[in-house]
């Protein structure tokens, strides 16, 4: 239990600057306090230390204006995302014969039916890292807090949000944008409930959570890398707005419709996959930084 | 004028001088006040006084007893001294003929 609490208090102490955290750890180290109570005392300086951060305007509308929209509407696109991706789990998983692996058409169809659903999962993935990638730039000392927040919001949206705005769409437009919830796959209840979940926290909660950690390391990129990380931020997440269920109906924006089919749009629809391209040049950069670090 | 706790950090860091520094302060108004001091509560008091200009702080070096960490060393200023001494006078006039021991015989008792 002792060895648990002195994890806790190291994990804990990490939410204060780095100046602080020593000053505390020494602190610890010289009085020595059992960690009961050394875990009481920090929770008790880090709540106030965070409580402290909430008396200015920023972060309630970091909390109103991105974390609790972004968390329902990727909750939202995520059960979207687990229906689409139900249907050929549940063909493969509930048909699989090892002998087909020796049949070229297959892996033919494999391709056809697989494709589809990888492309929309790194879709999802690309957009809730983005979502964590602009919380974590905004700053640093509330990223937990954030973390936290962002969470309870998916789960909200998840349990609640997303199922209430379905059933609200299906009845506006009388026509299910994901599939009926009476047919065979979806009357089960891993497919219906899990699922989603599922899909929520392996390819939303965990990469925006990392998105705001490499955030906030972007705050000490030169200005000019800086701005040009924001403004593939910001067309991501507009693409992720624009194209969210229903988007087009309730806002009568049938003319959206249109222009999506420009090339131009389509083009720019390769800008949602920047992280894959940001995150490929920082491990090129890393490897290269070691190796002239140990030369 | 100072809070009470802001004159108990002051006193503390007055009465240490050089030896000031976070954990010694705590044990300080401990000893002072028999009740235990938060670490939360010292902390952002620091900050408080800093912010104000009545003391001013910085890391120390390293020690072995704190783990190899250092201490975050306290030095209370003219301005802080002369908040401090204010709050003493006040509470000195406003105490000027009360006797604690008598009012606790005469209190009333609801």
């Amino acid at each position: 239990m002792t060895r648990i609490s002195w994890w806790l208090v190291d994990i804990l102490s990490r939410i204060l600057e780095p100046d602080e955290r020593d000053a505390v750890r020494g602190d610890f180290s010289e009085s020595g306090e059992s960690a009961g109570q050394a875990l009481r005392d920090l929770l008790g300086l880090v709540i106030r230390r965070q409580a402290a951060l909430w008396k200015d305007w920023r972060p309630w509308l970091a909390l109103v204006g991105l974390i609790l929209p972004l968390g329902i509407l990727l909750s939202i696109v995520a059960r979207v995302t687990a229906s689409v991706s139900s249907t050929y789990i549940w063909l493969y998983v509930n048909n699989w014969d090892w002998a087909l692996l020796r049949h070229a058409g297959f892996w033919y169809v494999l391709a056809d039916s697989v494709t589809p659903a990888v492309v929309s999962c790194l879709t999802l993935v690309c957009w809730s890292w983005t979502t964590g990638f602009v919380l974590g730039s905004l700053t640093r000392r509330l990223i937990p807090v954030y973390g936290v927040l962002f969470c309870l919001a998916l789960v909200f949206g998840g349990l609640v949000g997303a199922p209430q705005y379905f059933a609200y769409l299906m009845h506006s437009i009388n026509r299910p944008l994901s599939p009926d919830e009476s047919d065979p796959i979806s009357a089960l209840v891993f497919y219906r409930q899990m699922l989603p979940l599922i899909v929520q926290a392996v390819l939303v909660a965990i990469p925006s959570l990392r998105g705001m950690r490499h955030g906030a390391d972007g705050r000490m990129f030169p200005p000019l890398l800086r701005m040009i990380l924001w403004t593939a931020a910001v067309l991501t997440l507009a693409m992720l707005v624009t194209q969210a269920p229903g988007f087009v109906f309730f806002l009568k924006a049938y003319w959206l419709q249109r222009i999506w089919q420009g090339w131009q749009i389509r083009l720019l629809q390769f800008v949602v996959y920047w992280p894959v391209g940001y995150l490929f040049a920082r491990m090129i950069w890393r490897r290269w930084h070691d190796r002239t670090a140990a030369i | 004028m100072l809070g009470e706790f802001e004159y108990l950090m002051i006193s503390a860091a007055s009465r240490l001088g050089e030896d000031a520094y976070g954990s010694a302060i705590r044990h300080e108004i401990e000893e002072a006040t028999g009740r235990r001091c938060s670490i939360g509560a010292l902390y952002t008091t620091l900050d408080r006084l800093e912010s104000k200009g009545f003391v001013k702080t910085w890391m120390g070096d390293p020690t072995p007893q704190r783990g190899g960490r250092p201490k975050r060393l306290v030095r209370v200023t003219a301005k802080g001294i002369h908040e401090a001494a204010a709050f003493y006078e006040a509470v000195m006039r406003v105490s000027r003929g009360v006797s604690w021991q008598a009012n606790q015989a005469t209190v009333c008792h609801d």
